[in-house]
Formats: structure tokens, sequence, C-alpha cells
């Protein structure tokens, strides 16, 4: 028995592995409510003392700030570190210690590729504990680079260990390309950690088009399966009276299909929304796209009216209009490119026909469309007073900046010259393709 | 109820200190911010204790990968809940793994901390908590695992788990206890339940079935000590009050200056059975004053008994096909090894109940995993699934009834590698020995005792012994536990065989006194 009563015991008095009073003893100590670990580790870093794992995990209860980085450096500077010792002692965030791995560590692992595997997977996984963003880049380029298996996964659960602290752009980027990686525990373990980032599935749906190894592809099903996907509501201009066109009802009922969840449109025109109890029964919030490519009077006023009403029934998660959205601003690009390609010398930019716009906001935003596309915007008047004017003619391509047909496209097709007006953008495979697996991927 | 603990804060230990400061349940809305800040910002107190209120378990083995520990009561557990388990479990990918307790439940491992918070809420949405399932918390409530099924029920256990769980989460239950609390309540023959701290064992009075209340029995490093009888009678709609009764006796009375003598049974010691009985109907008396007899029972039903019980046999396996009290329904008692389970194993788990049963699981102390309501005619397609290769119905005797704790891939005073010895123990053995009938083995890695092995027939504990003049992994063994109607807890038997030489010893003790017959060893060639 220790007499704990009195002075508090030390190392000497300790029993050596394999003694049965070592594990009461330890016990003991570990209930002590204040113990001096400075015996304990000079005994350590005298050789006096085994740093067995039995012994630390009682002394790490009563670690002091330094001692952790103490033991680190004692351990590097031993012939035959123990690989197991740095998780057991370095575990706790502390920036000096951050500092020691980070000197440890260099940044081209081809560099380190003499020492021990063991010892250099220790460090790796500890820096990630450290959660300290300066690890980021080496940690990122451990996980790439030509080295053993064993080293890019340490690193991989380096980046696990520290998941909220990393940059998360570059994250999901490294993340994606580690999800197509020719080991597949790797591979597996990216998937898994793309699944713990918010809105995993704009991640998981695009790699499940990708050709994954078999298990890792499985996995990816596994996680999408069961990542909730919430209601989604499409709202879209619509025809008078509140008419759907029949490209958006196909692509509504695609959606629907390809989500697994309800998928409803509400067409502005229309004079009341649609049956809310689909869309609310599972009891998950409630995706709100507005389907508008061009940020006017629908999408400053009716969208926000829209989505209040929709709050007083549910939780709301509003997503930009379909115009903002780079992905749908590339497709746009490439199809203006085609069109391009297939007009005739000395034609100009093609031509992104749209409804008149007021106001400074919708100028820059056609500023910007018209840099990000190649093309040229063009307001074309349909209403009433201005459908009287002769017949439009136009001296590129040009496409209808319009999802399904509308006034605009009734009047184009009325007015200009067979061929010269491409069909509404949802018509468009190309476009219309982009656009179902961005909306499939939203949450 | 919330009781502050009897002495002043300066002689508090550090774990009463940690627990005065703030209540563990106190961290579920900033769940999802710690898993954000990292459990290294954690102070120790929280990430040690306090966690282990929300079912959460840092593991100093694993850093950085959480244990969770649900709350199953009764061992019952459905196909959709079981899915989502190993949903969180895959998740973790090679860290992940999951172990069937002898509490009847599940703990999953390799989760990270930030995993916690989206998990409790999916948890919550099956109808799970992990609420208080760890540390000095009333831990899951067992019954019978047969229960609603059994041919040979005396009573049907599950409402009455579930109720006494309802009171013991609910406003009034305890919230700081001095130690942790195992509750247990039987409902067939087989119900040996002695190892609880507050056991209620099916008993009549006055041709009434109702419980005799058993109190006091635990294991530790320190003592072993079987539940003894507090002589009261009990009807069945009682327990949930009366449990409330005892815990907050328990929470005001208890020992908080010595944590190794804080079990219930030293309380009982202390005060004496006579007197802690009228102190419990004490505090019984003040709580249904204090709630009201809806919320905390009529301590007036309460009656005088001698202890007498209608338990009266070692518990069975349950493995098999067996036949349900229900005409044309079975269950199927699967061997899960060491109650070990992985992601692929628990989701075909829940896809075979559903398929072939009602959707419904049973867990047992045994660690083995039932699946009920089986109709006749699914039988056969359901025996000839690939997953019953791996989970056996009809295991060896020496695997049916094997019990092991975590040991020291996750648990850092593990003296041996608990659930990989015990399994390539068990196989070596039955290449050696064939057994008339099961014996049960009981392993685990340190005095501390998780793996009970003072109830096994053998028993096994982690040890160091001496070999060839080195220190070497070995086990003591303890023989003669018996959970019948002459309950006994096993003695030792021998100190320490290394771990090379225990198919050897093992052998040995089960030819000479478990009448076991050796097989002819394979030809050479």
């Amino acid at each position: 028995m220790i007499p704990l009563a009195e002075a508090p015991p030390g190392p000497a008095e300790l029993p050596s592995g394999g003694d049965p009073g070592r594990w009461p003893f330890l016990q003991r100590l570990r209930r002590l409510p204040h113990l001096d670990p400075e015996p304990w580790l000079r005994a350590i870093e005298s050789g006096a003392l085994q740093p067995e794992a039995d012994l630390l995990a009682v002394l790490a209860e009563h670690w002091s700030a330094d001692a952790p980085l103490r033991l680190l450096r004692w351990w590097a500077a031993q012939p035959a570190p123990d690989p197991q010792l740095p998780l057991l002692v370095g575990i706790r965030r502390n920036p000096a210690l951050a500092d020691w791995l980070l000197a440890q560590l260099p940044a081209d692992p081809l560099q380190q590729l003499g020492r021990p595997p063991e010892l250099l997977a220790a460090q790796l996984s500890l820096l990630g504990h450290q959660r300290d963003a300066r690890a980021w880049p080496l940690l990122r380029t451990w996980v790439q680079a030509p080295i053993p298996a064993s080293l890019r996964r340490a690193a991989l659960e380096g980046l696990a260990l520290g998941l909220p602290v990393w940059p998360r752009a570059a994250l999901r980027r490294c993340l994606r390309m580690l999800a197509a990686d020719l080991d597949p525990q790797l591979a597996a373990t990216a998937v898994d950690l793309l699944t713990r980032l918010p809105g995993c599935r704009r991640q998981l749906v695009p790699l499940s088009r990708r050709a994954l190894e078999p298990a890792v592809a499985g996995r990816l099903q596994r996680r999408l399966a069961a990542t909730p996907v919430q209601p989604l509501l499409l709202v879209v201009h619509g025809r008078s009276g509140g008419e759907l066109p029949s490209e958006l009802l196909s692509l509504a009922v695609e959606l629907e299909q390809r989500r697994g969840a309800p998928v409803r449109l509400q067409a502005l025109s229309a004079s009341a929304p649609p049956d809310g109890e689909p869309l609310l029964a599972a009891g998950l919030p409630l995706t709100l796209v507005p389907l508008l490519v061009l940020p006017g009077g629908h999408v400053r006023q009716d969208v926000p009216a829209i989505a209040a009403h929709w709050r007083r029934r549910t939780r709301v998660q509003r997503q930009p209009f379909l115009g903002a959205w780079p992905c749908w601003q590339q497709a746009l690009r490439s199809e203006l490119q085609t069109l391009a390609g297939a007009a005739e010398p000395g034609q100009g930019p093609p031509l992104l026909l749209h409804h008149p716009l007021a106001g400074a906001l919708a100028q820059r935003y056609l500023a910007l469309l018209e840099q990000v596309t190649g093309g040229r915007t063009l307001a074309t008047p349909y209403s009433a007073p201005d459908c009287d004017g002769p017949t439009l003619s136009f001296t590129a391509p040009a496409l209808p900046l319009v999802l399904a047909a509308n006034r605009l496209t009734d009047r184009l097709a009325g007015t200009v010259p067979g061929g010269t007006v491409g069909v509404p953008l949802l018509q468009r495979p190309a476009l219309r393709a982009v656009l179902l697996d961005a909306l499939e991927a939203l949450p | 109820m919330s009781t502050a603990p009897a002495s002043s804060p300066s002689t508090l230990s550090k774990v009463e200190q940690a627990k005065a400061e703030l209540c563990g349940l106190e961290l579920a809305p900033r769940l999802e911010d710690l898993g954000r800040q990292g459990w290294e910002a954690l102070d120790e107190a929280t990430l040690t204790i306090r966690l282990k209120w929300l079912g959460i378990f840092f593991r100093p083995v694993t850093p950085g990968r959480f244990m969770l520990r649900l709350r199953l009561p009764n061992g019952v557990i459905t196909a959709e809940q079981l899915a989502v388990l190993a949903e969180a479990v895959d998740r973790c990918g090679e860290h992940g793994s999951a172990d069937i307790t002898t509490r009847q439940n599940i703990q999953l491992r390799g989760l990270l901390l930030e995993d916690m918070a989206p998990l409790l809420a999916e948890l919550e949405r099956v109808g799970l908590t992990s609420r208080q399932s760890g540390h000095d918390n009333p831990r899951n409530i067992t019954g019978n695992p047969l229960a609603g099924i059994d041919p040979e029920e005396l009573i049907d256990t599950r409402p009455l788990v579930a109720s006494i769980q309802t009171a013991l989460l609910g406003p009034a239950g305890p919230r700081n206890l001095p130690r942790k609390f195992n509750v247990a309540v039987g409902g067939a023959p087989d119900s040996f339940l002695l190892h609880n701290d507050l056991a209620f064992l099916p008993a009549h009075h006055n041709g009434e079935l109702g419980f005799t209340v058993m109190v006091g029995g635990f294991f530790s490093a320190q003592r072993n000590a079987l539940a003894i009888p507090l002589g009261l009678w009990l009807p069945a709609a009682q327990l949930p009050g009366f449990t409330l009764a005892v815990l907050r006796h328990f929470e005001r009375a208890g020992n908080r200056q010595q944590r190794n003598k804080s079990r219930l049974m030293y309380l009982v010691d202390q005060l004496g059975l006579e007197d802690y009985r009228q102190a419990v109907l004490a505090t019984w008396a003040e709580l249904a004053a204090e709630l009201g007899c809806e919320q905390a029972g009529d301590p007036a039903t309460a009656a005088a008994h001698d202890g007498s019980h209608l338990v009266n046999r070692a518990p069975r396996d349950g493995l098999g096909v067996q036949p349900q009290m229900q005409a044309g329904q079975s269950w199927v008692g699967l061997h899960v090894p060491m109650g070990r389970l992985d992601a692929e194993g628990m989701a075909e788990l829940a896809r075979l109940a559903r398929t072939y049963g009602s959707g419904e699981l049973r867990l047992t102390e045994a660690q083995n995993a039932l699946i009920v309501n089986v109709p006749t005619e699914h039988l056969e397609a359901l025996l000839a699934e690939p997953l019953l290769q791996r989970f056996r119905p009809d295991p060896s005797p020496l695997q049916a009834e094997a019990v092991s704790c975590t040991g020291n891939a996750y648990c850092s005073f593990a003296l041996m590698p608990t659930k990989g010895t015990a399994q390539a123990v068990l196989e070596e053995l039955e290449r050696r020995v064939e057994l008339p009938h099961a014996v049960r083995m009981h392993w685990t890695g340190c005095p501390n005792a998780c793996g009970q092995p003072y109830m096994g027939q053998i028993g096994l504990m982690g040890a160091k012994a001496r070999k060839d003049g080195e220190m070497v992994e070995a086990a003591k063994i303890y023989l003669g536990g018996a959970m019948d109607a002459e309950p006994k807890l096993a003695e030792l038997h021998h100190k320490g065989v290394p771990l090379s030489d225990l198919a050897d010893v093992l052998e040995q003790l089960l030819v000479e006194r478990f009448g076991a017959r050796r097989l002819p060893s394979p030809s050479v060639f």
C-alpha cells in the first residue's frame, strides 16, 4: 500500500511492470488531487524510469504546460524512440509544441524518407491534434506526396483530427482529389471526411459521377443515402395565370427522382403557393431556390416575400438566384462559345437577349455576365407597347436569357428570322444537365 | 434532483469538485461549439468527466477518437436505430467499431468530437439517447432480453425498465451521484441480476406477483459482492418511484470522500441493512409528498419480504432458433464473438431483422444479439444468410457465453488485449477439446473487472507473470462462479498464467472440471 496520506509517492516506489502492486499503485496515484510531475519527468529523462503507457496515462492528468514538449524533445533524442509515446504525451494543444512539430516535419516529405516512417506518422497525427492552421500546407503536401501509404494516411488522420481549422475550400479540393486516390483506404477516409463538412451533398453528389474504386463508390453511396435531403422549392417566373412551362415541369419531375425528396415549383405569376404538405412532411428545412436568371424586381422583392411566407411554416434555407451561380455562368460561357464557333466570320460575340432591367445592381450584373461569358447582353423589349416595332434582326447568334418559353421567346419566334435565336435555355441539353446536377447536389 | 454534496468544497475529491462546478448535461447545447474548438482545448474535467453525462468518452489510448455509449433499456433496439449506428461507425472507417456491452447496451468507437452534435441529434430522431450513460450516473437498465416473447416469462420487463429510465432521466432523476449505479429488472427464472446495485427479482407476496428488492451488488478492484435482500416487496408499478427514492438517498448519503468505497454496498454496510431500509422508505415518502404518488409511487404499497424469489437458474444463452410464446414465431439468437461489431455487421443485422423479423433486435448480457418475431416460414432463408457464418446461431459451447471487456486496444489500464486473446484461445481450445455443455468464460483486462470475471464458471483477468526470466502478459484464473439458484462468486485459482501457456492450462481445466473430451490431434503428413 502507498502511504498516500503522507508524502506523495515518488518514482523510486513505483512497482515494476509485472509486479501485482503496480496496478493499484497507479490507480491511487491517479486519484491524488495534486502530484508534482517534476520528479517523474526527471526520472524518465535520466533513464531511471521507463515511460510505459500505464504510467504516462496517469501522469498525463498532472502534467504542467511545458511537460509534454519536454518529454517529446527527450523522446526525439533517443536512439530508438517509441512511436507510441507522442500520442500518449503530446495531444494537448500548445503553440510551443506545434512550433516544435512544424520544425520537425519539413515541408518536403521526400527529404525525410530516411527516418523511420512510424515516427514520422506519430508526429503527423500529433500535428493534427494541435489544430494549428499553419500545419495545413504541410499536411496537405504530405497527404498528396509520392511517399509510403502509411505516411499519407497519417497525414490524412492529422487532417481529420484538425478538420474545422483548415481552409474549407482548399480542404474540399484536396479531399475530392483524394477520393479518387489509388489507395482505397485513403480514398475511403477522404469520402468520410467530406461527409463531415457542412453542405456535404455538394461535394458527394459530383463525386458519385466519377469512376471511383468500387469499395469507395459503395462507401460514397452509403454516405449519400444517410445524408438527409431537404425538400426543394423552385421559384420560377411562370406564364400568365401561373401556368408552368413544360420545360420546368419536366425538370422538377426528374429532379425529384434524382434527389429522392419532394421538389415543387412556385410560379411568381401564380395566385397562391403550391400545396405545402409534401414539403413539410419530413420535418426538414426547406431549400428555396430562385430559378431566376436576372437580379430584377422578382429577386429583390418577390423572393424575400415568398421566403417569409414559408418561414412561417418551417425553416428555410434560401439559395442565391440562379444567375449568380458560378457553375451556371460557366455553363452559359460554354454554350456561347459553341455558338460562336458555329458563327459566320465577321459576326460579333454571341448575344444574350434579356428582359430590360433597371437599376445599378442589374447593370453591374450584366457587365459581370458579359465578362464571364464573353457574350454581349442585349435588352430586348417584348411587352405590348414595344411589340409593334419592326422585325428584330441580330448581327450575331443569340440566346434568350430565359429558362423556359415565355413572352420574350414568343415575340422572338414571331419577329426574328428562323435560326438566328436559339431555344430557351432549359431546352439546351448541356445547360439543362448542368442545372440538374447543381440542383441535385443542394442540401 | 440535483442535490449538492454534503462535503465542503475544500474536502471534495477532484471528481466531486468537477461535478459540483458544472453538470455535464449543461454541455449539451454547446456540443457543436465544443466540436469546432476541438477536444484539445477542453479542460481535463470536461474532457474526462463531464462529457460522460452525454455518453461521450475520451479514450486516452485513442486520443481524438471518442467513444459514445448509448442507453438501450432492456437491450431492445430497432433495425432503423441499428442502421443509424452502423452509419455512424462506417463513417469512422478503420477507426470505427462497436461493442455490445455486458449491460445489453452498445458503445460506438472511433468518433470525432465533431461527430457528436449531429449524431446525438440523429439518435434523438430515431428514439435513442446516450444521456447519463457513463461515470457517476445510473447506467443502462437491464431486463430480460426475451421479454414479451419468452415462453418462460414471469413478467414482461420492457415497460418496467422503460418507465424506470423515464423516471431517472426526468426532472426528478439524479444528476450527481457519488458513484455509478446499476439497476436491473428480472422477468424470468434465469434473470440472474445480483451483480447490480439495485435488482428487482420477480417474487410473490400474498399471491400477487411483484418484485423483491435486492441491493448492493457490484464488482471492483477492491471488493466484489452479490446483492442482498433488502427485505421489501413491491408491486410492479412502484418500481420507478422506489428507484428514484433509492437514488435520491444514495445521492445524499453516499460516500463522496473515497471513490473506492462509494458503491451502494458500502452505504448499506455503514448504515446497517435495517436502518438503510428505513432511510430509503423515509426518502420515498418524502419524494411522494413532493412529487405526488403518480410520479413517485405509493410507499404504502411496499411490504416486508423475506427476499425469496422466482429466479432459480443460470441465464440461458438464447442462441439458435427458439420458439416464442407467440405461435408460429421464433427468435434467432446469434453469437457475436466477444460482442465486437463492425459497420458492415451492424448494417447486415439491421437488414436481417427488417427482412425476416419484425425489425426488432435484442441484446444480451452475454454480448450476443437476437433477431425476434421471425415467422416460421422465414427461418430457412434467414439461416441461409451469409452473415450467420460470422454471427453463428450455433457457436461452440465455449464461444456461446464468452464475455469480454474491451482490453488494452482501448483502455489504458487493461493488462492484456482481452478480446483478441480470448478469441484466439477459445478457437484453439475448440480445436483441442469438445464439451458436453456450455462453459461460461468471462475475460477482463484488469482488476476493475468490467468483464465480470467473478461471474464466470471460468474467469480470466489480465496480469503479468514471469516466464523464462521475462515479465510477460498473463491471466489470473478464477473458478467456480455460479449464477443459478445458489449464486456464488468465482475464486482465484491461479495468480498468473502466461498467455502463451493459457490454452494448455485451460485445456487441462476443461478436461478435469468440466467434462471436456480431448479431440484427436490432426494427422501430420
